[in-house]
C-alpha cells in the first residue's frame, strides 16, 4: 500500500461534491485527509489532478469474468485489469462459469485469484442453485462465509419459483442479496432481437417485453410475499421499470440495475448495422422509448445502479452471422465513457452527483455490509478512487483493451470523459496520466 | 441516370430511378429469352457462385439460367445445415470462394443478415441476396414489380396491392413492400393476427385482418405460401380453417377490381392459400412471374457486373 496524494481535484465523495479544489491523501489503505494544500509525505506518489474530477472508484455489480473454465474469453486477471482501466475499483463476478461458482471452494478461488489480479477488486457471486440447474439450493451459507457478494443464477432466471422464494428467505439472514435475471424463457424462446420494430423488419424471432416483465413481477411478488430483498439485474424495458417503481413506492426492498448498452444503444443499432453480431445481447437492445424510460429511471430513484453486464467472447464466437453468434456485449473499458457521453448528449439530466452515485455509493450500498469499500470517498474510507477527465475525447479501439474480448459494438465510437487513474486498496492499479507502469 | 450498384443485399438501397433502369433493362433481357439462341457474352469469363444453405430449387435454377444466358461460368455450392454444423465458418467459406476467383456470390441462407456478413468478409466479389431467413428476398421483389409493371402499362402509381398470407415468416413480403411502395403502389397486408409480426406497424403499410376488406378494389392480390409446420407451431388451428378464412378463390376475387392480377411466389399449396380455380385462372400470372425471375436476374447481374471491368 502506497501513500498517494491527488492534488487539486474536484472531490465527489459518493454523495456530494466538496467545495472547490481539494487535495486527497491516501495512506495505509485509507483516505487519510481531504483538504486544501496538503503537504506531501516524503514517500508519497503525487498525482497532479489539475482540476479534474476525483470520485470513489466505480463498483460494477454485474461482470462476466469467465473464470474458471472459459479463460479463452476472459479470466480474472484480464477482467480485473480491464475493469481498473475502465475506472472500476470493484466488480462482482458472475458465477455462470464452467464449472459454475456454486460452492465455498469456488468462491474462495475467485476471491484469491482476484486478490492478486492487479486490477479492480473481484467480488464473487455464487449460484442460487447447485450447478445453476435451478433445482436444489446451493450452499448459500458456506458461500456467504467464504465471501460471496451476491447470489444469482444469472445467464438464466432461477428456474423454480419455489426455489427462488426459499432462497430469498434463506439469504436474508446471511446479509447477501439475491440477484435475479428476469426472463420468461418460454415466451422468449429462441429470441434474437427485441420483439417490435426490429423483429418486424428483420424477420428474426423477438424477445417480447412481456417476457421480461413477467420475470420482474414474479420477483416482486415474492418480495411482497417474503419481505426479503431482491435485486433485479439488467432491466431493459419501460414497463419493467414501472413495476419496480410501484414496488418501491410500496416500500418493498427491491433494487435494480440497468446496463450501459441499454442506455446507449437501441434496436435501431441492430437494424442500421444490418444485423451485426456485435449488437447481439440478452436482453436484446430495446426500443428508443425503452431507452428513454431507462434514462428517466436513473434520476427518479427507480434505478439503483449502472452495471455493465460485461460479457466478453472470443472473436470466433462473435464473428459469425447474427443468429449463430453468442449473446453479450463487452464494455468494461469504455462503459463509463459511453454512458457519460450519452448523459451529456441528453443535456445532463438529473445532476452530476446523481449520475456518479449510480456508479459508486448506490451500487456500493447493495453489497453485503461486511464489505469495507462501499463506493464512498470520505476521510477514513478505504483507499479507492478514480480520476476522471471529463473533457478527454478518445475513440474506442478494442485492440488496446486489457480485456480478452474480441468484439464490441463501441469499436470506433468516440466518447468524451474518461477515467485516467484508478486506485484500488491503496494501489494505483491504473494510471494513464503519468505513463507510469503499474500492475 | 446511371446504375451505381455492384451488389444487391436488399431493395431498400434502390431508388425509384434505379428500379426503372432495372425494369427497362429486364425488358431487353426478356426479349433475349424469346430468341432461339438465348446466350449473350456479357459476363463471359466471370465466375459466379450460387451459395445455397437451404434448398430452394426455383430461385437457384432461376439465378443459374440468368447467369448462363449471360455467358458466366457458374458454380453451384450447396451446403445443408448451417455453417456451424458443417464445421466451416461462413467467413472461411467466403474466403475460400474468393481464393478460387469468384467474381460474385449469390447467397441463400436461413439466417437474417447473412448476406451483409458475407459482403463484409469479401474483398472483391459482388454479393446478391437470394433470401436470408424471413428478412429479405430482393430479387423476388424485382421479379414481382416487373411482372406487375408490365401488366399495368409501365406504371404502378396508385395501384392497390393486397398481400395475404403468412406475413410473419415471409422473406418476400418485406422486400415486396419496399419495392412496390417505392414505385408508388399502395400495399395492404392481411393475415390472421398470429401470422403477423407483432411490430407490424413498423412495416408502414396498413394491416386489415379481414381479407375481404383487404382485397376490396385491389388491382392485384398477392398470396403467400402457408407452410404446414406453422399449424403445428400453434399459429392457426388447421389448414382447412385457414383456407376457409383466408384462402383465395373466385368469391374473394370478386371483391377486387375486375381482372385483378393474382400473384404467388411459389411453390403454391392448392386448396390452402389459393384455390386451383384461381391458380389456373386467366388472372393468374404465377408462371409469368417465373419467367420474369430469369429476365430480372439477368438485368440485375448485367447492370451490377457487366460493362466496365470491376
Amino acid at each position: 500500500m502506497k501513500t498517494v496524494l491527488f492534488r487539486a481535484v474536484r472531490v465527489f465523495d459518493g454523495e456530494q461534491f466538496r467545495e472547490g479544489l481539494q487535495d486527497v491523501l491516501f495512506c495505509q489503505g485509507k483516505v487519510e485527509r481531504i483538504g486544501s494544500s496538503l503537504e506531501a509525505p516524503e514517500d508519497a506518489l503525487i498525482v497532479e489532478g489539475e482540476g479534474r474530477l476525483l470520485a470513489p472508484a466505480f463498483i460494477d455489480l454485474h461482470t462476466h469474468l469467465r473464470d474458471p473454465g472459459q479463460v479463452h474469453r476472459e479470466d480474472i486477471v484480464s477482467g480485473s485489469r480491464a475493469a481498473a482501466a475502465g475506472g472500476f475499483g470493484a466488480v462482482v463476478a458472475m458465477p455462470n462459469t464452467a464449472p459454475p461458482v456454486d460452492t465455498e471452494a469456488y468462491v474462495a478461488y475467485v476471491l484469491q485469484k482476484g486478490a492478486s489480479a492487479g486490477g479492480a477488486r473481484v467480488l464473487p457471486a455464487g449460484c442460487v442453485s447447485k450447478e445453476r440447474k435451478g433445482e436444489e439450493m446451493a450452499e448459500l451459507g458456506a458461500m456467504a462465509h467464504a465471501g460471496a457478494a451476491f447470489f444469482t443464477d444469472d445467464g438464466s432466471p432461477v428456474k423454480g419459483v419455489r426455489l427462488l422464494l426459499n432462497a430469498l428467505l434463506y439469504a436474508k439472514d446471511l446479509g447477501v442479496r439475491v440477484m435475479e435475471h428476469p426472463q420468461d424463457v418460454d415466451l422468449s424462446k429462441d429470441f434474437q432481437v427485441h420483439e417490435g420494430r426490429c423483429s418486424a423488419l428483420s424477420g428474426m424471432r423477438g424477445y417480447p417485453t412481456a417476457a421480461e416483465v413477467i420475470g420482474i413481477t414474479r420477483g416482486i411478488a415474492l418480495v411482497r410475499e417474503t419481505g426479503c430483498p431482491l435485486h433485479l439485474t439488467h432491466v431493459s424495458v419501460a414497463q419493467g421499470l414501472r413495476e419496480i417503481r410501484i414496488a418501491k413506492a410500496e416500500g418493498l426492498p427491491v433494487s435494480c440495475d440497468v446496463t450501459p448498452h441499454h442506455l446507449v444503444l437501441s434496436e435501431e443499432d441492430v437494424l442500421e448495422s444490418h444485423l451485426h453480431a456485435a449488437f447481439k445481447v440478452s436482453p436484446p437492445l430495446r426500443s428508443a422509448e425503452d431507452v428513454n424510460a431507462l434514462w428517466e429511471g436513473l434520476f427518479d430513484g427507480t434505478v439503483d445502479a449502472i452495471a455493465t453486464d460485461h460479457a466478453p467472447w472470443n472473436l470466433d464466437e462473435k464473428d459469425v452471422p447474427f443468429n449463430e453468434a453468442a449473446c453479450g456485449i463487452a464494455s468494461l473499458e469504455c462503459a463509463f465513457s459511453a454512458v457519460f457521453s450519452a448523459w451529456k448528449d441528453r443535456g445532463c439530466p438529473g445532476s452530476l452527483e446523481a449520475f456518479l452515485s449510480l456508479w459508486t455509493s448506490r451500487p456500493g450500498s447493495l453489497l453485503p455490509s461486511r464489505e469495507e469499500y462501499r463506493g464512498l470517498l470520505k476521510e477514513g474510507s478505504p483507499a479507492y478512487c478514480t480520476l476522471v477527465d471529463e473533457n478527454l475525447e478518445k475513440t474506442v479501439d478494442i485492440a488496446t483493451w486489457k480485456s480478452k474480448a474480441g468484439m464490441t459494438p463501441y469499436q470506433g465510437r468516440t466518447f468524451r470523459g474518461w477515467p485516467l487513474c484508478t486506485l484500488v486498496a491503496g494501489e494505483l492499479v491504473y494510471d494513464a496520466l503519468s505513463g507510469r507502469a503499474h500492475g | 441516370m446511371t446504375w451505381m450498384h455492384r451488389n444487391l443485399l436488399d431493395v431498400d438501397v434502390l431508388s425509384r430511378e434505379d428500379l426503372e433502369i432495372l425494369l427497362d433493362q429486364s425488358v431487353h433481357m426478356e426479349d433475349l429469352l424469346n430468341r432461339p439462341i438465348k446466350k449473350v457474352p456479357a459476363l463471359r469469363g466471370r465466375m459466379i457462385v450460387n451459395l445455397f444453405f437451404e434448398a430452394s430449387t426455383r430461385t437457384r435454377v432461376s439465378f443459374e439460367l440468368a447467369e448462363k444466358f449471360l455467358g458466366a461460368d457458374v458454380v453451384n455450392w450447396s451446403v445443408s445445415g448451417s455453417s456451424v454444423t458443417k464445421g466451416e465458418t461462413l467467413r472461411d467459406t467466403a474466403w475460400t470462394l474468393e481464393a478460387m476467383g469468384a467474381d460474385a456470390v449469390v447467397i441463400r441462407h436461413p439466417m437474417p443478415g447473412t448476406p451483409w456478413y458475407l459482403k463484409e468478409k469479401l474483398k472483391r466479389a459482388s454479393v446478391f441476396n437470394a433470401g436470408d431467413g424471413a428478412h429479405a428476398h430482393p430479387t423476388q421483389a424485382l421479379l414481382d414489380v416487373y411482372t406487375a409493371w408490365k401488366h399495368f402499362d409501365h406504371s404502378l402509381d396508385g395501384k392497390k396491392i393486397a398481400i395475404v398470407g403468412d406475413i410473419l415468416h415471409s422473406r418476400v413480403v418485406r422486400s415486396d413492400i419496399t419495392a412496390f411502395t417505392t414505385l408508388g403502389a399502395h400495399v395492404v397486408l392481411s393475415a390472421p393476427r398470429s401470422l403477423m409480426p407483432r411490430g407490424y406497424a413498423h412495416l408502414n403499410v396498413p394491416y386489415e385482418p379481414d381479407p375481404r376488406e383487404a382485397v376490396k378494389d385491389a388491382d392485384m392480390v398477392y398470396l403467400l405460401r402457408i407452410q404446414r409446420e406453422r399449424q403445428q407451431d400453434g399459429l392457426f388451428p388447421s389448414l382447412e380453417e385457414y383456407h376457409w378464412r383466408y384462402g383465395a378463390n373466385g368469391e374473394l376475387m370478386r371483391r377486387a377490381k375486375p381482372g385483378a392480377l393474382v400473384m404467388h411466389p411459389g411453390p403454391i399449396n392448392r386448396g390452402v392459400e389459393i384455390a386451383s380455380e384461381l391458380a389456373d385462372g386467366p388472372e393468374s400470372v404465377i408462371l409469368e412471374q417465373v419467367r420474369s425471375g430469369v429476365a430480372t436476374r439477368m438485368g440485375l447481374l448485367y447492370l451490377c457486373m457487366g460493362g466496365a471491368e470491376a
